[in-house]
């Protein structure tokens, strides 16, 4: 192949990639819209049947991650802590600020955030595969037949509960995390439950932080695990498709926005959190 | 010892507390086309499923040339798996593998050829099944017939003596479905193999079978000759080869 | 009547949760009995290898650097207050090459390789192609499971040690360009307050972490039962599985360790 062939051929696919890419953005973006749209119409009509689905997703989303999310967060609150002393005992020994300064982690950054990559994993998953199960079995295209508009049957009800449910997740999650981590630093390292359970330097601002959050990735996991989920193409091969690239977006879609929103902090208060 | 090539002596099996064959016995002679047929969900894919090990019996017993085989452990099974071979209904071709690939996999595990060796075999095989300028294409790309011809290539690359098919011709044009008819029975008549298939397709039960076992009520109701089958007086078997709808025949589900 | 119904929620759940270790304790020891004699299919293993690798350095990398680059702005106020920029490689260092590092990637790699594999393979079981095998006298979990947890295994290690170097640099362009602590006193940072023994730390870890979600990738996607809808399951099942395993064997092996 010459130069210029090569070049070509890698343009044209790169072209294509960009392409794919940007269609793919466009799709999502108008899944998220029409969310939106279809939650500001289901408050002008107080659809009853569409209260039953949401309290059902609520449970689905809320209730069935619940153990999911204090196991998890609870050992690795236990890691953090027993790393965090391991390290300081060998340059100071001075376990003072050890808890303050976990709280101070865990409100700002690693409780909405782990709870996020937890979500995504168990509940976008679960969304896609749902969803995408529904399109290769043709009972979306029967629910457009019947007049219904999948994204308002399936997708708003699972927005909502996604939204607030990461956000009680998250605060259950946090306080799981607080206290898996000062229970190993009183037995692991003896250090006083009093010390390790200071709140004098939480702010206003870490909560704000903790809320915006958790708010974020409840609205972006069940977006792009729905839209992965309308994307299934084929059968059975076309939904595990689906739900590993709900999986995959979903976890990254959470890393991104808290660098996002972290960055943003520490712009706006100037370094001060 | 059971007298019989292959012996079916009794089987019991069930799915979660439903009976699906109660006590069903059936023997196959060597070298012969044997045909069990029957309504959908009678048991027959079951029957043959059994013989291989797929599926377990709970009652009965099964012989194949002298040995009894029903309890055998899976890993003892390998080597009756090479003796017999399966066609399934759903081809079971490798998504990830060219159909060369697909048919070059048994010959290169146990042929202890190597991968280029065995590939080049494998185009011969594709070739006796007329498949030969397709081997490099993934199953996808195929239709059912195609599939279906290349899933009996890749049966065959073990030269296996008992060979059972799936309803082979189910979910096939008429064109490609008499067309796996004409090779199950050179198969028998070139290479002596026997065949057990599994078909509700009244052209396939009438132009290849040299004997049919109707299934019917989870045992076998009826074993005759495709003619006595026809001539056969039986209102149950009339209705089921003249497929009417309406007759004394139960039909699960229905 | 609530408590009776959560009692008996619990109940099931445990039940299922007893039977799924169970299954995956049960395939395990199948995998180990079918490495002796160690008698690999080579093309699967390579096959394997190369596809798992290609669909995760991009998505695996990209994460290190994000998992970098947050350590280091969580260290940003302590910078910005104290001016503590060499304690910034330390705490950031530190936090990437034991913990967020590793378990960030198994996370990532789990839901890349070992959802796509879980999917991949329940698609074949749904499809009969387990037993297509089987009836060709072929093992499934010789020549399909065996490579596939030596191939997760084998990148996911590879992977963290590439991705603990991308993810220092993601810290380090961070501390650079937001934070304004130049490159040397980074490196410093770095090379002064990190052993190799904490790069280590990670790595050794995350071959628990390959050989966990390749066990429970392969356990979902061989049990699966039920179609379209029963493959998505599988691959929801798997990819939790895996999280909760990566995090019980990360609390155990620091443990273990400490």
């Amino acid at each position: 192949m010459t130069v210029a062939g090569f070049l070509t051929t890698r343009i044209t696919a790169l072209g294509a990639a960009v392409l794919a890419a940007t269609r793919a953005g466009v799709e999502l973006w108008l899944v998220y819209v029409s969310t939106i749209a279809g939650i500001v119409r289901g408050f002008s009509r107080k659809n009853r049947r569409n209260r039953g689905e949401l309290a059902r997703q609520l449970h689905a989303v809320g209730n069935k991650s619940l153990v999911f999310i204090i196991v998890t967060l609870g050992f690795i609150g236990m890691v953090m802590t027993y790393q965090a002393c391991l390290q300081l005992g060998r340059v100071t020994g001075d376990y003072s600020q050890v808890g303050s300064q976990f709280l101070r982690l865990i409100v700002s950054d690693f409780g909405p955030t782990l709870t996020g990559l937890m979500l995504a994993t168990r509940v976008g998953a679960g969304i896609a595969a749902e969803i995408g199960s529904m399109k290769v079995t043709e009972q979306i295209d029967a629910l457009r037949m019947s007049g219904v508009l999948p994204i308002d049957h399936l997708i708003v009800p699972r927005f909502v509960a996604c939204v607030v449910m990461t956000l009680a997740l998250s605060v259950i999650g946090s306080l799981v995390m607080y206290g898996a981590g000062g229970l190993t630093a009183q037995y692991s390292f003896g250090v006083n439950p009093h010390t390790f359970y200071d709140l004098s330097f939480i702010r206003p601002r870490h909560v704000v932080l903790m809320v915006v959050k958790a708010l974020a990735y409840g609205a972006a996991i069940p977006i792009v695990a729905g839209f992965c989920g309308l994307r299934a193409r084929g059968s059975s091969e076309g939904v595990g498709w689906a739900t590993t690239a709900a999986v995959i977006g979903g976890s990254f879609a959470v890393i991104v926005l808290d660098f996002i929103i972290s960055a943003a902090a520490l712009f706006v208060t100037g370094g001060d959190l | 010892m059971s007298t019989a090539f292959i012996e079916f002596r009794g089987v019991t099996k069930a799915f979660s507390g439903k009976p699906v064959l109660r006590g069903m016995s059936l023997a196959v002679d060597k070298g012969e086309v044997m045909f069990i047929i029957g309504t959908s969900g009678v048991g027959k894919s079951v029957t043959i499923k059994h013989l291989i090990g797929l599926l377990r019996i709970d009652e009965g017993e099964i012989w194949f040339d002298g040995a009894r085989v029903d309890q055998l452990p899976e890993r003892a099974l390998a080597p009756l798996r090479k003796r017999i071979g399966m066609v399934f209904q759903s081809s079971t071709l490798f998504d990830s593998m060219t159909l060369a690939e697909n048919v070059a996999l048994p010959l290169r595990k146990h042929g202890k050829l190597s991968h280029n060796d065995a590939l080049a075999e494998a185009r011969e095989r594709l070739a006796q099944v007329y498949m030969a300028e397709y081997a490099d294409r993934y199953p996808a790309e195929l239709s059912d017939g195609m599939r279906k011809r290349a899933a009996i290539a890749r049966t065959l690359a073990l030269s296996p003596e008992v060979v059972l098919f799936d309803e082979p011709t189910t979910g096939l044009d008429p064109v490609s479905a008499r067309r796996v008819d004409r090779l199950i029975r050179e198969l028998a008549d070139k290479l002596g193999m026997t065949a057990i298939v599994v078909s509700h397709d009244p052209p396939s039960i009438f132009g290849v079978a040299d004997r049919v076992a109707f299934l019917y009520r989870g045992v076998v109701h009826v074993v005759a000759t495709p003619a006595e089958l026809r001539a056969s007086p039986d209102p149950v078997v009339q209705q089921f080869i003249t497929g009417r709808s309406k007759g004394p025949m139960e039909t699960p589900g229905f | 009547m609530i408590g009776e119904r959560l009692v008996s929620g619990i109940g099931a759940s445990a039940l299922r949760i007893t039977q799924e270790v169970g299954g995956i304790v049960v395939l395990t020891g199948q995998v180990l009995r079918a490495l002796v004699p160690p008698r690999i299919d080579g093309r699967e293993l390579v096959k394997n290898l190369h596809k798992m690798g290609n669909r995760s350095v991009p998505i695996v990398a990209l994460t290190a650097f994000f998992a970098g680059a947050l350590m280091m702005l969580q260290a940003g106020p302590f910078v910005k207050k104290f001016g503590a920029t060499s304690l910034a490689g330390w705490g950031a260092g530190y936090a990437v090459l034991r913990e967020i590092g590793p378990i960030l990637i198994a996370l990532m790699f789990s839901g890349r390789v070992g959802a796509n594999n879980t999917a991949e393979l329940s698609t074949m079981t749904v499809t009969e192609q387990l037993d297509g095998l089987r009836a060709l006298a072929i093992d499934p979990v010789k020549f399909l499971v065996v490579p596939r947890v030596i191939a997760m295994m084998v990148m996911l290690v590879a992977l963290t040690v590439i991705g603990d170097l991308v993810a220092l640099a993601g810290a380090t362009l961070v501390g650079r360009v937001m934070l304004g602590i130049d490159w040397s006193t980074m490196y410093y940072s770095f090379a002064d307050n990190l052993t190799p023994y904490d790069f280590l730390h990670g790595v050794y870890k995350s071959i628990a972490f390959g050989a966990a979600i390749a066990m429970s990738s392969c356990y979902f996607g061989v049990t699966v039962r039920g179609g379209a809808v029963g493959v998505g399951k599988a691959v929801n099942a798997a990819v939790v599985a895996a999280a909760v395993s990566i995090m019980l064997l990360d609390f155990f092996l620091t443990y273990l360790t400490g």
